[in-house]
């Protein structure tokens, strides 16, 4: 078995995908915005070191670059975290033909080292250390500093493998991360300082470039064994030991006849790992207006705010939202048979949103901490997600015909990844949409006017309800086989 | 009960089925045989609107199928494991199926109880989720739950399958006491001859799509059926 047949399967698994027509479309945007990236990044590698040269004359500017080289890294790998597809693969067809399960995991692997996000930190890094070597820098330390970036970047994909693949690295990093955050918000310990130090050394030893070479090797070897250790179909053989309860929620029965659906989603959310980590990443969305509410930049520039304060209450809803029928996927042709009319399955995935929003909003109290201006933009926020973001995104799923493996995120061959790059786009308008809102009568009449603009929205899109519910029905309604068809295609 | 006119299927140009007339009165335990390929899916996967008709529609109750939904709250059905919920346990299942069929916890407690011995006490009560069970015991959940709520039609496909023999003992007592004590109207593929002999009133023979064969159960039938797919 050569890794080329498993690239020409993988091609024909593409090619042959139902949904391969509709992914053209998107593929072509994403590939502008890869083109637009690797200008962009090739510019900066180029202009970066006469820069630095200006703003900092004192500095030799490599030393500027590595002092910030952590923050790279760190971006890189929250960029990769939620976009970078991991690889998935069907291994169960290879499990019993004479493949050595060696070479199954080699070539996933190495799959991975192919990704963009692999490719694109190069062209900052190349042109950067051209300019270095046109400064008359020493040719073998630019070189060894080059290969430890490249190095790092690698490694960071296999990290990135590794916390997507497993909540203890997961959340292990998160808390390293935030353990040093405030560390050096409180003033006692600057890590970065001596990551400066670190990344310095990486270029005055030409030979430090062994320590990334040796992390790399470590961290593909961790992977190695990972997914090694889950190349069993443990499904099918182990028994499952946990015991579970059967839940009632009767406190949801006053939602009449969309009460079983809303008793069904909650355990939906609460059973299956894929939603619970949609979930956990709504819940750090709440924190979203920390990051712009405290920038001095922002505070002149309102619809930067509008952008954060819809975030902050309409997590849930968009990243929930946005996969809606592909939630129930698994059981689809269930609820196409029973006794369930489209509009009540719409409607009561409505009222899960709209709670969800509330329960945001009463979260997001503590904002008024940043003044009642901040507190009324959050609440006209909230009030446009119930009224217009609820439904676009009802809408959006109805385009949006990716089956979900509802429990797959410990195992090292689904695609857990709970962003991915088409979902972005059509979240665009979501996002933008408000900021549009808000702008116009704010550059045109005043803040309040904004303000009021925004919530109005909101509450005429709650009247017309039943209307947008009816179009978006007629939409489900329309591509119900083909829905259907799609979500009974197996991964 | 259900009338089937001018049915067909295409997928491209090739034919899966096509069906010109076929009326299955109410109460009838209806059997569809057939080699693979031979349309029993199709043909149940339109009943339940689940695939669009290419050609002609079907009438259950004289409701259409394809331009109504009018048709759901009387009919069941278990196909596949797509029909179960993986995440609940079987009695959650049980509860949400009886909730969408108006069936109170009690009523459907009542009608679990009824079916005790076809569990043989491997689903209640396990306080596993659907996902965690067998196939075999999967499809004693699927089976029952299409049988909550009293539905005039009840479907299922292939119901013998991955049944431990016990069981598809019991199940065919369970099908025999619907034709015999209800109005229910059943319909049931399979690729064993001698089950669907011994449940079925009626017997269609689906060959490349097209019936050709549609036989009242008699003490004949099984060699009749075995001679024809001998051939």
């Amino acid at each position: 078995m050569r890794y080329s047949q498993f690239l020409s399967f993988e091609w024909k698994q593409f090619k042959r995908s139902s949904s391969f027509q509709k992914g053209i479309g998107i593929k072509i945007v994403l590939l502008l915005a890869a083109l637009y990236f690797i200008a962009a990044f090739t510019g900066l590698g180029l202009v970066a070191y006469y820069l630095i040269q200006k703003s900092f004359p004192q500095l030799d500017p490599i030393v500027v670059v590595n002092n910030y080289l952590i923050f790279w890294f760190l971006l890189d790998l929250t960029y990769r975290f939620f976009l970078q597809q991991l690889p998935v693969m069907n291994i169960k067809p290879f499990m019993v033909v004479p493949v050595k399960r060696s070479t199954i995991i080699h070539y996933l692997l190495a799959k991975t080292s192919w990704s963009f996000f692999n490719w694109l930190p190069l062209f900052f890094f190349i042109p950067f250390a051209i300019i270095l070597l046109v400064e008359a820098y020493p040719l073998i330390q630019v070189m060894g500093w080059l290969v430890a970036m490249i190095l790092f970047t690698l490694s960071l994909n296999y990290l990135n493998f590794l916390i997507n693949k497993n909540n203890t690295y997961f959340y292990g990093l998160v808390s390293l991360i935030f353990g040093f955050a405030a560390l050096r918000y409180f003033n006692i310990y600057d890590i970065t300082v001596l990551a400066g130090e670190f990344f310095n050394k990486m270029y005055s030893l030409w030979y430090a470039f062994l320590i990334p070479l040796l992390l790399l090797v470590l961290l593909y070897r961790r992977n190695y064994a990972f997914v090694r250790k889950s190349f069993y179909l443990d499904d099918a053989i182990r028994k499952e030991k946990k015991l579970v309860k059967t839940q009632e929620f009767s406190f949801l029965n006053r939602f009449g006849k969309m009460a079983p659906f809303l008793k069904n989603d909650l355990k939906l959310i609460l059973r299956n790992a894929r939603p619970k980590q949609v979930l956990f990443m709504s819940f750090l969305f709440l924190f979203y207006g920390l990051i712009f509410y405290t920038q001095e930049t922002y505070s002149d520039s309102p619809a930067f705010l509008v952008f954060a304060s819809v975030f902050i209450t309409g997590g849930f809803l968009l990243s929930y939202g946005q996969l809606v029928p592909s939630w129930d996927s698994e059981y689809y042709k269930l609820l196409m048979s029973q006794n369930i009319p489209y509009r009540q399955y719409l409607e009561s995935k409505w009222y899960l949103m709209l709670v969800a929003v509330i329960i945001s909003f009463i979260l997001a109290t503590p904002y008024i901490y940043f003044g009642w201006d901040i507190y009324a933009m959050i609440a006209a926020g909230a009030i446009f997600n119930i009224g217009l973001n609820s439904f676009i995104t009802l809408f959006g799923g109805a385009l949006n015909r990716v089956p979900v493996e509802l429990n797959v995120k410990a195992k090292a061959f689904g695609n857990t990844q709970g962003f991915n790059p088409t979902q972005l786009l059509i979240a665009l308008p979501k996002m933008l949409g408000p900021m549009l809102i808000f702008y116009i009568p704010y550059k045109l009449i005043n803040f309040n006017a904004g303000l009021l603009a925004l919530a109005l929205s909101g509450l005429i899109g709650l009247m017309l309800k039943s209307f947008f519910l009816n179009k978006i029905e007629s939409i489900y309604q329309k591509g119900k086989y083909k829905t259907i068809a799609a979500f009974n295609e197996k991964k | 009960m259900i009338r089937v006119e001018n049915l067909s299927k295409k997928y491209n140009q090739d034919e899966v089925l096509h069906i010109e007339h076929l009326e299955i009165p109410k109460g009838q335990s209806f059997g569809l045989v057939g080699n693979n390929g031979a349309g029993k899916t199709t043909f149940f996967s339109l009943l339940l609107d689940l695939i669009q008709p290419t050609t002609g529609h079907i009438v259950s109750n004289s409701i259409r199928i394809d331009a109504s939904e009018d048709w759901k709250p009387f009919t069941a059905a278990f196909i596949d494991e797509s029909f179960l919920i993986g995440y609940l346990t079987a009695e959650e299942y049980f509860y949400f199926i009886g909730e969408l069929r108006g069936q109170n916890k009690t009523a459907v407690d009542a009608l679990l109880a009824e079916f005790e011995d076809f569990f043989q006490d491997e689903i209640l009560q396990k306080k596993k989720y659907l996902r965690d069970l067998s196939k075999g015991n999967q499809k004693k959940v699927g089976i029952i739950a299409a049988l909550i709520g009293q539905p005039d039609v009840v479907i299922l496909d292939e119901p013998f399958a991955n049944l431990d023999p016990t069981t598809q003992i019991r199940l065919k007592k369970i099908i025999k006491d619907l034709d015999e004590n209800t109005e229910t109207t059943i319909l049931i593929s399979s690729h064993d001859l001698i089950h669907v002999t011994e449940v079925c009133e009626r017997i269609v023979v689906l060959d490349k799509g097209e019936p050709v064969k549609d036989i009242q159960t008699s003490q004949a039938t099984l060699e009749e059926l075995e001679a024809y797919f001998n051939k």
